[in-house]
C-alpha cells in the first residue's frame, strides 16, 4: 500500500551516480523537544520522539509542506484485497476499524490523518446506524477525507455531497422531486444538516467568529425555512450509480464507493431559492442546480470562520481568540494567491499562528480526545499485535465513548460548544472533549488505557490478535526507578513531567520487586500513570 | 375539548393529600437563608426522563381513530399513516370529541394508559408564550429560535431557554433548588446513565454519569497493599493543582469518579435486581438499573432523584414504515416494563417516568420518511399521573390546517414550560421557584397542566 519515500531526511537514493553536492546544513531552527511534541500532537495522531527530531531539524513549516507532498494513507484498497470477501458487515467494519488505526499509528501521512480524523467529526458518517450495512462506504469516505481533506474546501464539499456513505447517513441518497397527490416533498436532512454543521452554521458570522447582531442586539439567522426546502428540491434526483433505475437502486460493494449519480427525471426542475438570496432558475438539470447550490453555500461568508473555527477546535484550541480565527477565516478566503478554500493554507495557517506556537495559558490549547490519548501511546511504544492487526479494538465505543467514525449521530460524540459546569463555564469558555468526559466514560478509558500500558510483547498467554506495546528500552532501566520514570516522561511528554507525577511514579514502581518478571510491570506501572494523568489528557 | 382542571383546585388537592412532601419543599426560602427553613423532604420521589433522540413521529404513536379526524389524519400522512383497524384503541375517561388508539406496536402503553397509570400530553413542544398560526405568520410572536433544529431543540427541553443563553437544565436547576432539602443523599440528585446532558446541568450542582448497566470502578485499586497505594497515588496525581483549566477540568471528574464509584457499586450490589424482566434493549439496559438504584435508595439516604435515560434512531428520514414499529415497540416494552419493576419494589406512586423529544414530525412525507417539525405527543407514566387521559390538546391534523404552519409541522398547544412546570411542582418544587425551572411560565395561564394527582 502506501510506503512511500522513507525518511525524507537523506536527500539521496538516486539511481545514478552523479554526485550531487552536500545540502548546506539548514540553519538551526531554535525548536525545543516540548515545543515540538506540543505541535505533533496539533499536527499528527501523537508526539513521539522520532518525530520530534525531524521536527526540530527541519522546522514547522518544512515538515508541513513535507507532509502535505504524501500521498494519503488509505483504508478501502485494503478492505478490498481481502479474499475471499467477507460477507459480513460487522467483519467488514472491524477491518475498517483495523487500517484506520494501522494508518493512525503507522501512516507516514501524519498530518493527513490527523485533519482526515477533524473533518470525520465535522462532516460526520458514521458506522452506527444506517450505514452499518456499508462498510466499504464508510471506508471509502474516510478515504475521501484523507484524500482531500488538505485540497480545496469547494471540492471537498461535492465530494462530501455525492458520497454513498453522506447520501445513505444524510437521506440524501433516494431524495426525489415532489409529488404534490401524495403530499411528498423532498428530504430536508441534508439540507439542513450541510448547512448547519458542515459549512455556514445557524447564525451570521463576522470573520472572526462572533455572532453579527441586528439592530436589537439579536444573532441573524443564516437561512430560514424555505432555503432549507430550496436545497431539499436542489437534492433530488441521486442515488447509487449504474442502478438499473432509480427506485431499483440497491448498495453493491462497487456502487457504495463511487459518487452517486443523477437521475434525471426524479430531479425536481422548478425554481430553488438558496443562500445568499439566489434563486436557481427552473429548468436547470440536476447537476447544475447542484453547482449553483453549492456555489452559493462556498460563497457565504461564513464558511471561513466556521471552518476555521471548527478545525482550530479539533487541532489546536477549544477557545481561539476572535483574533486567531479571524487570521485563520482570512487564509481560507484568500490563500495569498487569490484562492478561496485552500485548506492546505488553511491548516497551515492553524498550526503557524502565534496562538498555536507561542506560549501556553491557563486556556490554550484543549483536552485531548481519548482516540488521541490511546494512538499517542500505541505511536510512541510501538503498538501492534502480533497478526499485524488491531481488529481487536474494533469496537473502541463503550471503552473510549468514541470509535473511527462511530458517533452516535451527525452531531459526532461531542458539540463545539460544551461548556462544563465549573469554572470552564464561568468563564464563557467551552471544552467539547469534556463532553464524553464523565465519570464513566473516565474510569472505562482509564482502565482501557491501563489494559493497554500493561500489555506488552513478553506478557505471557498473548494472542496473534492482543495489542501489546513495546518495553525493551524501559524494561533495561526498570531497576532505576528514576532513571525508567525520565525515560516514560520523557517519550509521552517530552520531559515536561509535574514533580507530583513524578514522585508518584517512582514511589510506584518501587512497590514493585527487581526480578526480571517485575521489569514490565514496573514499566508498564509508569507508562499507566503518565497516560491517565491531567497532564498527558492534556493538548497545551 | 381538552380537559385542562383548574389549577388551584389541584394546588390543594395535592396538598391535602400530601402535605410534607409539598409543603416542606420551600427550598427558595430555605436557600436565601441557609440555616433554619432547609427541613428534608419526608418522602421519596423520583422523575425519570425517558429522551427519545432524534425527535419522536409522535402523530403516529397516538392517533385519532374516529372518522373524521382519522380521514384528515390518513390524507396528511398519506404513506406513512397507521391503518385505522390496526390501532390499539384506548378510552380516556375524559373525551375531546375524538377517538383515539395507539400505534399497533405497543400494546404495553396501550395497557398501561388503560389501567389509569398512564396519560398523554398531546401537541407540547418549545413554545416562549402562547402562539397562534396567525401569530406566527404575522412573526408578531417570540418564538423559540431555530425550531426545527435537533440540537436546538432538544436544547430547549433539556434548558427551556427560550431565547436567552442559559447553560443550565430545569432538572438542574431543581437540584439546585433543593440541595439543601436532600442535604444527607450521598449521591446527586441527578444521574445520567446516557452521558452528560445539559437538562441535568446545574448552577451549583453536577450531576453523576453512570453506564447503563451502573457505575464502573477503576481496574487495580484494591483495599490493601499495592492497589491501595496505586488508589493514594492516583488521588494524589489528580488532587494536584494544574496550570490549565482543561486538566483541572479532567481531574475534577477523575475525583468524583474515584470517589462515587465504590459506594454506589457496594449499594447497588445489596440487592438483587428486581424480578421483573426487561427487554434487553439499551434503554431496556438503563431502566432495569435505575430500578436497582430506587431500590437502595435507603442505602443512599435519598430522598429526590432524577434520572435520565435515552434511546435514539428516531430521525425517521428514511424508512419510517420499517424502523417506527421497533423503535415505538421498544418504548412501550420498556415503559411497561420499568412500571410493573416500581410496583415490584412498592414505589409506582414516588416515580414518575415521562418522555421528551427534539420535536415532532412533518404530518406529510418525504418519499419514505418525515423531516422536523415542532409540537407532538408526550407519555407520561406512573401511580401518581392522572391516568387514562389526554392532557393538553390533540390538535387538527389537517394540512394548512389552524395548527399547521407548514408540511404539517403542528405548532404545539402547550408549552414544554408548562410539561415541566407540572412535574416539577409534582418533584416538590414550589410555586415561587417554579419560574426558575420554567422560565416562561409566566407567559402560561396554566401553570399546571394537571397530569399529576
Amino acid at each position: 500500500m502506501l510506503l512511500a519515500a522513507c525518511g525524507g531526511s537523506s536527500g539521496g537514493g538516486s539511481s545514478a551516480a552523479v554526485p550531487t553536492p552536500a545540502p548546506a546544513a539548514p540553519p538551526p531552527t531554535g525548536i525545543t523537544k516540548p515545543e515540538a511534541f506540543r505541535f505533533l500532537n496539533q499536527a499528527t495522531m501523537g508526539a513521539t520522539t522520532a518525530e520530534a527530531d525531524r521536527v526540530i531539524a527541519m522546522g514547522y513549516e518544512a515538515w508541513i509542506n513535507d507532509q502535505l507532498a504524501r500521498p494519503a494513507s488509505l483504508e478501502l484498497p485494503n478492505l478490498q484485497a481481502v479474499q475471499p470477501p467477507p460477507q459480513n458487515s460487522g467483519d467488514l467494519h472491524r477491518n475498517r476499524v483495523d487500517m484506520w488505526f494501522r494508518n493512525a499509528v503507522t501512516g507516514q501521512d501524519q498530518l493527513r490523518q490527523r485533519v482526515a480524523f477533524a473533518w470525520s467529526e465535522i462532516m460526520v458518517v458514521s458506522q452506527v446506524g444506517a450505514l452499518a450495512n456499508l462498510p466499504y462506504a464508510v471506508a471509502s469516505y474516510q478515504d475521501l477525507l484523507a484524500r482531500q481533506g488538505l485540497g480545496n474546501f469547494r471540492d471537498l464539499m461535492e465530494s462530501v455531497t455525492l458520497h454513498p456513505a453522506m447520501g445513505v447517513y444524510l437521506s440524501m441518497l433516494g431524495n426525489q422531486r415532489p409529488n404534490a397527490a401524495a403530499n411528498i416533498r423532498p428530504d430536508e436532512n441534508y439540507a439542513r444538516e450541510l448547512m448547519q454543521l458542515f459549512t455556514v452554521g445557524l447564525v451570521e458570522l463576522n470573520l472572526d467568529g462572533t455572532p453579527r447582531l441586528d439592530g436589537a442586539g439579536q444573532p441573524i439567522p443564516t437561512y430560514s425555512q424555505p432555503v432549507i426546502e430550496g436545497f431539499a428540491h436542489v437534492y433530488t434526483g441521486w442515488t447509487y450509480a449504474g442502478a438499473p433505475s432509480f427506485g431499483q437502486a440497491r448498495p453493491t460493494p462497487a456502487n457504495q464507493v463511487v459518487p452517486m449519480q443523477l437521475y434525471a427525471s426524479f430531479h425536481d426542475p422548478g425554481p430553488k431559492l438558496v443562500l445568499g438570496g439566489v434563486t436557481i432558475p427552473a429548468g436547470q438539470t440536476g447537476a447544475q442546480d447542484l453547482d449553483a447550490a453549492l456555489d452559493s453555500i462556498f460563497t457565504h461568508p461564513n464558511v471561513g470562520p466556521f471552518i476555521a473555527q471548527r478545525l482550530i477546535q479539533r487541532l489546536v484550541a477549544s477557545n481561539p481568540s476572535p483574533a486567531y480565527v479571524s487570521r485563520v477565516a482570512q487564509r481560507f478566503n484568500d490563500n495569498g494567491r487569490g484562492g478561496r478554500g485552500d485548506l492546505a493554507a488553511v491548516v497551515t495557517a492553524i498550526l503557524l499562528d502565534p496562538e498555536a506556537r507561542g506560549p501556553s495559558t491557563a486556556s490554550t490549547g484543549k483536552l485531548k480526545e481519548p482516540l488521541l490519548r490511546l494512538t499517542q501511546l500505541w505511536r510512541a511504544y510501538n503498538g501492534h499485535a502480533a497478526n499485524g492487526s488491531f481488529a481487536a479494538f474494533a469496537n473502541p465505543g463503550p471503552f473510549l465513548g468514541q470509535g473511527p467514525l462511530q458517533a452516535g449521530s451527525v452531531f459526532n460524540f461531542f458539540g463545539p460548544d460544551y461548556a462544563p459546569p465549573g469554572e470552564i463555564r464561568a468563564l464563557g469558555l467551552v471544552a467539547p472533549e469534556l463532553e464524553i468526559a464523565t465519570e464513566y466514560q473516565n474510569t472505562q478509558l482509564t482502565n482501557r488505557l491501563r489494559t493497554y500500558a500493561f500489555r506488552n510483547s513478553r506478557t505471557a498467554g498473548l494472542t496473534p490478535e492482543d495489542i501489546v506495546i513495546d518495553l525493551d528500552a524501559e524494561v533495561a532501566v526498570a531497576n532505576d526507578a528514576s532513571a525508567l520514570a525520565t525515560l516514560v516522561a520523557d517519550k509521552l511528554l517530552a520531559g515536561q513531567v509535574s514533580t507530583t507525577l513524578r514522585t508518584e511514579i517512582v514511589n510506584l514502581v518501587g512497590r514493585y520487586g527487581t526480578t526480571a518478571a517485575d521489569a514490565p510491570n514496573r514499566a508498564a506501572q509508569a507508562i499507566y500513570s503518565v497516560v491517565t494523568s491531567p497532564e498527558y489528557a492534556l493538548q497545551p | 375539548m381538552p380537559p385542562i382542571r383548574p389549577s388551584r383546585r389541584d394546588f390543594l388537592s395535592i396538598a391535602s393529600t400530601s402535605a410534607a412532601g409539598l409543603l416542606l419543599a420551600r427550598p427558595h426560602a430555605a436557600i436565601g437563608q441557609m440555616v433554619g427553613g432547609s427541613a428534608p423532604f419526608a418522602d421519596y420521589r423520583a422523575l425519570v426522563c425517558v429522551f427519545l433522540f432524534g425527535g419522536n413521529d409522535s402523530f403516529n404513536m397516538l392517533v385519532p381513530r374516529s372518522t373524521a379526524e382519522y380521514d384528515a389524519y390518513a390524507a396528511a400522512r398519506q404513506n406513512l399513516a397507521v391503518a385505522r383497524d390496526q390501532l390499539l384503541p384506548i378510552a380516556p375517561t375524559i373525551s375531546d370529541g375524538a377517538d383515539y388508539g395507539v400505534h399497533p406496536s405497543m400494546p404495553g402503553l396501550q395497557t398501561l394508559f388503560e389501567q389509569g397509570q398512564a396519560a398523554f400530553v398531546a401537541n407540547v413542544g418549545p413554545l416562549i408564550e402562547p402562539t397562534t398560526k396567525a401569530q406566527y405568520e404575522a412573526k408578531n410572536v417570540l418564538l423559540p429560535p431555530q425550531l426545527f433544529s435537533h440540537n436546538d431543540q432538544q436544547d430547549q427541553w433539556h434548558s427551556l431557554r427560550g431565547r436567552t443563553i442559559s447553560e443550565t437544565g430545569w432538572a438542574g436547576r431543581m437540584a439546585d433548588l433543593i440541595r439543601v432539602n436532600v442535604a444527607g443523599q450521598q449521591l446527586a440528585t441527578n444521574v445520567s446513565l446516557a452521558g452528560n446532558t445539559l437538562f441535568q446541568s446545574g448552577g451549583d450542582t453536577v450531576a453523576y454519569s453512570m453506564g447503563a448497566t451502573g457505575p464502573t470502578q477503576f481496574a487495580g485499586f484494591g483495599p490493601a497493599g499495592r492497589e491501595l497505594e496505586q488508589r493514594r497515588a492516583f488521588e494524589r496525581i489528580i488532587n494536584a493543582p494544574y496550570d490549565s483549566i482543561y486538566a483541572r477540568a479532567f481531574a475534577e471528574v477523575q475525583r468524583r469518579a474515584v470517589e462515587a464509584a465504590d459506594r454506589v457499586t457496594a449499594a447497588i450490589n445489596q440487592l438483587p435486581p428486581p424480578s421483573t424482566v426487561f427487554p434487553t434493549s439499551p434503554l431496556g439496559q438503563q431502566l432495569q438499573t435505575v430500578a436497582r438504584l430506587i431500590a437502595v435508595r435507603s442505602e443512599l439516604a435519598m430522598k429526590r432523584q432524577v434520572f435520565f435515560v435515552s434511546t435514539g434512531g428516531f430521525d425517521s428520514h428514511d424508512d419510517q414504515l420499517v424502523n417506527q414499529p421497533n423503535l415505538l415497540g421498544n418504548i412501550s416494552a420498556c415503559l411497561a416494563a420499568f412500571h410493573a419493576a416500581t410496583v415490584e419494589l412498592g414505589v409506582a406512586g414516588a416515580v414518575t417516568t415521562f418522555t421528551q423529544s427534539d420535536f415532532g414530525r412533518t404530518l406529510t412525507s418525504n418519499g419514505d420518511g418525515t423531516d422536523h417539525a415542532w409540537g407532538g405527543v408526550q407519555v407520561v407514566v406512573g401511580q401518581a399521573v392522572r391516568g387514562r387521559r389526554i392532557f393538553g390538546r390533540y390538535p387538527s391534523l389537517a394540512l394548512n390546517g389552524p395548527d399547521d404552519v407548514g408540511g404539517g409541522r403542528m405548532i404545539p398547544a402547550v408549552s414544554a414550560d408548562q410539561y415541566a412546570a407540572t412535574l416539577a411542582r409534582w418533584f416538590g418544587i414550589g410555586d415561587a421557584e417554579l419560574a426558575s425551572v420554567a422560565p416562561n411560565i409566566g407567559n402560561f395561564n396554566e401553570r399546571d397542566l394537571g397530569f399529576m394527582v
